[in-house]
């Protein structure tokens, strides 16, 4: 609560997440499968004596090491960044509970960028077997990467049993290995660790595009082919693991994915559906796609084609992405802390006590920046101006984390035509969070005060409808809610 | 059956199942015929061949069109429950609303599709001799599909649907002479009604289908006998510099290969923007605000709506028809224009035209889009 909200219009702060997180996790799991796919691919060329192999696995580490090494690891600093500011209540109960698990990560990463660095640099220079040493550490060091962030990923759906009953005590770091080796960990890094196989094959399939089929053809068929099978694995056992996964996830998640299967309702409450649709049909595609294309066209596949096969990976990657982070609704650490930073165990208090009580951004000396536009020209009284300013605090606490005014799930279109009235009926609905509730599945309940609610009301009166009304004026109004 | 084609059974190893069935099959209706006629048949493989791709993509999107059309027949009812259906079809029925979104979805990508391959044959001068009855029937396909679009685009009645088809007859009827006839013919009646769905529903599921797929087979035989035209820059090359690559099963592989990434684009266009449904239509109530046909459609309805204001009244819309029927003209006269293979003044003009027509498309349909505002 005493964290300053991060208010990014149009795509609001969610999607500046997201759109740095599916690009690093496009390059990071290449990081770990083309950490494999390198010593491998060396020492098949190694073995059989091929040098025009270990020409072109040369270009391909160039290509490998741009693009993780700068590309990947400033992506995953954006990640820091963005989460710090979007979410800065999660962000902090993670550090809490795993800063001895990002140390270690960051011992492994950066042992990771080391060898990737001596691994390319030293290619021609380090003696054979010393070179594959060197990529089989950076392999290594790669996964155990993905080894340890899976567990900081998968305890924010299933943080377990025994941590959640040590949460909010000051105990909760005694239970680090438990909310590591959390319900859906092994399913989760299985299911990463085939990704990243495959996406070794599709940027290999990148690089051995470029090959000049009149002038290598017999390289370029056999880089082909090679890589092509990196996608085999994927493909065969995915499909397993995505019901072990979604096995190992509470009944109440999985009911999400069913939402959207009758009806596209208002859109929202069904992107689980939807973008898991998405990933059903990119993922069994692709392996054809890449059969059709390149393993009976060896010679014929383009850059153009291999980039079709990358837009597949991107498609399948950020649709799966977004599905996992979309199963989590409506908490942002399962069953603890919800989407907007609000811990389930503090709703009670804060209907009780008040939700601004404790606000330092509470400004009550002016209208709020966002309605200056639309108070232009009105006198606003000194009390209306400072009810307007905790309704917006309440906004930017509990709504921006997921809506914007205009953009993405905009509150101006999902509640439009309601009058002030209307809105109140919503967020009372919002509030009581009944167990037949609609919006229950999705969405934390809306905490405060009665007063607190009345303000959050009259400020998106005030937005959608361009209604600055007096506060005294809804007061005397006799159909006033009580709670 | 040719003896040379028919399969050499190995007699040291035991046939697999599948060969037998293959050798079975084959033998009573000659697959390994086809096979060896689709192995001789080559594709010019230069640096444009990627548009040899678009009229595949075209059939591709037709049969997306057939396979989910047919499933939204179960369940779609003509007629005053018209938008009660499509309203179960998106709501209630378990992926309903998936079935519908790729419908309307590859419709529009079809005409997308089948748009790009005529102005790729256009600009490649596919159109030339012996090609010209490719051109024509080309060409009528195009109208067919267009009156697909059309004539589904009514069929949910929900307000857009009602209104923009409203504004869309406003097209025929401006045809001088016949244009009130053949559009209260259309419509049965003088507005848009039950009746009107009814009308279309027919045009789309059986009339229209039973003119489009003997068109279909007709354009698709002529482009086997004929082959891929080759563009005048890699005709102008010597024999030996061009290059070919077997029609079956490279080509046929790749072909495949790019109908794959059309589903996919189909499918998360599908699934992320799923085809809305608006309130249901009533001809009482005013017209929503900037109302307009479908994209494909924009470029003609600007024409005409700039013609109507530079000349008010029939004059203005006679004017715009008149000026769309020559210039539909001219399009399908283009081979009996450039018929030389060789490069000359009529190529020229004609490649003139081509960029003057692509241009006014778009520019119509920008601005129409900007007008609405």
């Amino acid at each position: 609560m005493n964290y300053p909200f991060w208010d990014v219009p149009l795509i609001g702060s969610g999607w500046v997440i997201g759109i740095i997180a599916i690009i690093h996790v496009m390059v990071s799991h290449f990081a770990v499968g083309g950490g494999f796919y390198l010593p491998m691919a060396e020492a098949k060329a190694l073995r059989e004596g091929r040098e025009d192999w270990l020409r072109a696995l040369r270009d391909h580490a160039r290509f490998f090491i741009i693009l993780t090494g700068v590309f990947g690891a400033m992506s995953g600093v954006g990640i820091w960044f963005a989460i710090g500011l979007a979410h800065p209540e999660s962000t902090s109960t993670l550090i809490h509970n795993f800063v001895f698990g990002w140390a270690i990560e960051w011992v492994f990463f950066i042992v990771e960028l080391t060898a990737a660095a001596v691994y390319y640099y030293g290619w021609d220079k380090l003696p054979r077997r010393t070179h594959l040493i060197v990529g089989w550490i950076y392999a290594f060091c790669a996964w155990m990467s993905l080894v340890i962030i899976n567990g900081i990923l998968t305890f924010m759906l299933t943080p377990g049993a025994s941590w959640l009953g040590a949460a909010g005590t000051g105990q909760e770091a005694a239970y680090f290995w438990q909310a590591f080796f959390n319900p859906t960990y092994f399913p989760s890094l299985v299911l990463r660790t085939l990704v990243c196989i495959s996406m070794a094959g599709v940027y290999a399939l990148i690089t051995a595009s470029r090959i000049d089929p009149l002038a290598e053809p017999q390289l370029k068929d056999e880089l082909i082919r090679w890589s092509a099978k990196w996608l085999l694995p994927s493909f065969i056992l995915v499909p397993f693991c995505f019901f072990w996964y979604l096995a190992s996830v509470p009944e109440s998640q999985r009911a999400l994915l069913k939402l959207g299967i009758s009806t596209i309702g208002q859109g929202t409450f069904t992107q689980v559906t939807r973008a898991a649709t998405v990933v059903v049909m990119t993922s069994a595609t692709i392996l054809a796609f890449v059969y059709f294309s390149a393993w009976r066209n060896s010679r014929h596949f383009n850059l153009g084609r291999a980039l079709c096969v990358l837009f597949l990976a991107f498609a399948a990657t950020a649709s799966a992405e977004h599905s996992r982070e979309m199963l989590r609704k409506p908490f942002v650490i399962g069953e603890h802390m919800y989407s907007n930073g609000i811990r389930k165990q503090e709703v009670e208090r804060f209907n009780r006590e008040g939700y601004l009580t404790n606000s330092m951004w509470l400004k009550t000396d002016a209208p709020p920046v966002s309605l200056r536009r639309v108070a232009f020209g009105q006198p606003v009284e000194p009390e209306t101006a400072a009810n307007l300013a905790r309704g917006e605090l309440m906004f930017r606490g509990q709504c921006l984390a997921c809506h914007t005014v205009n953009g993405y799930r905009p509150i101006a279109r999902l509640l439009q035509g309601r009058d002030r009235q209307a809105i109140m009926a919503f967020l009372k609905t919002l509030h009581e969070n009944k167990p037949d509730s609609p919006y229950r599945s999705y969405m934390p309940p809306l905490v405060g005060t009665a007063d607190e609610i009345e303000a959050l009301a009259d400020y998106l009166d005030a937005i959608l409808n361009h209604n600055v009304k007096r506060r005294s004026d809804h007061l005397a109004q006799a159909d006033r809610a009580t709670f | 059956m040719d003896a040379s084609w028919s399969p050499k059974p190995d007699v040291t190893r035991p046939r697999s199942l599948a060969t037998v069935i293959y050798e079975w099959v084959d033998e009573r209706l000659g697959l390994e015929e086809i096979l060896a006629l689709a192995r001789k048949k080559t594709v010019p493989d230069h640096k444009y061949s990627f548009w040899y791709y678009w009229g595949g993509l075209s059939l591709f999107f037709f049969f997306v069109q057939v396979f989910s059309g047919v499933l939204l027949l179960v369940y779609y009812r003509p007629g005053p429950e018209a938008y009660e259906s499509v309203r179960q079809i998106t709501y209630d029925i378990q992926f309903g609303w998936l079935i519908r979104s790729a419908h309307s979805w590859s419709a529009n990508l079809m005409v997308f599709a089948v748009f790009v391959h005529m102005f790729s044959v256009y600009f490649m001068k596919a159109y030339r001799k012996p090609r010209e009855f490719g051109w024509w029937s080309g060409m009528a396909l195009l109208a067919l599909t267009l009156l697909f679009g059309f004539s589904g685009y009514l069929l949910p009645m929900d307000d857009l649907a009602y209104f923009a088809t409203k504004v869309g007859l406003e097209i025929p009827a401006a045809l001088p002479l016949v244009g009130t006839f053949l559009t209260d013919i259309v419509r049965g009646g003088p507005e848009v009604s039950e009746t009107t769905i009814q009308r279309f529903f027919a045009l789309h599921v059986v009339i229209l289908p039973l003119i489009y797929l003997p068109i279909l087979a007709f354009h698709l035989w002529l482009v086997q006998k004929h082959g891929n035209a080759l563009p005048p820059s890699e005709e102008a090359k010597p024999e030996s510099e061009r290059r070919t690559i077997p029609f079956f099963p490279d080509f046929f592989s790749l072909d495949l290969g790019m109908w794959l990434i059309a589903l996919n684009v189909l499918s998360i266009l599908a699934s992320l923007y799923p085809w809305q449904l608006g309130p249901q239509a009533d001809p009482l109530a005013p017209a929503p605000v900037g109302i307009h046909p479908e994209w494909y459609f924009m470029s003609q309805f600007q024409v005409l709506k700039v013609f109507g204001r530079w000349f008010p009244g029939a004059a203005g819309e006679a004017l715009g028809i008149s000026l769309f029927t020559l210039a539909i003209v001219i399009w399908a006269a283009i081979p009996l224009f450039d018929t030389r293979t060789a490069g000359g003044r009529r190529a020229q003009i004609a490649t003139y035209f081509g960029y003057f027509a692509l241009l006014g498309m778009i520019v119509f349909s920008i601005w129409g889009y900007l007008d609405l505002k």
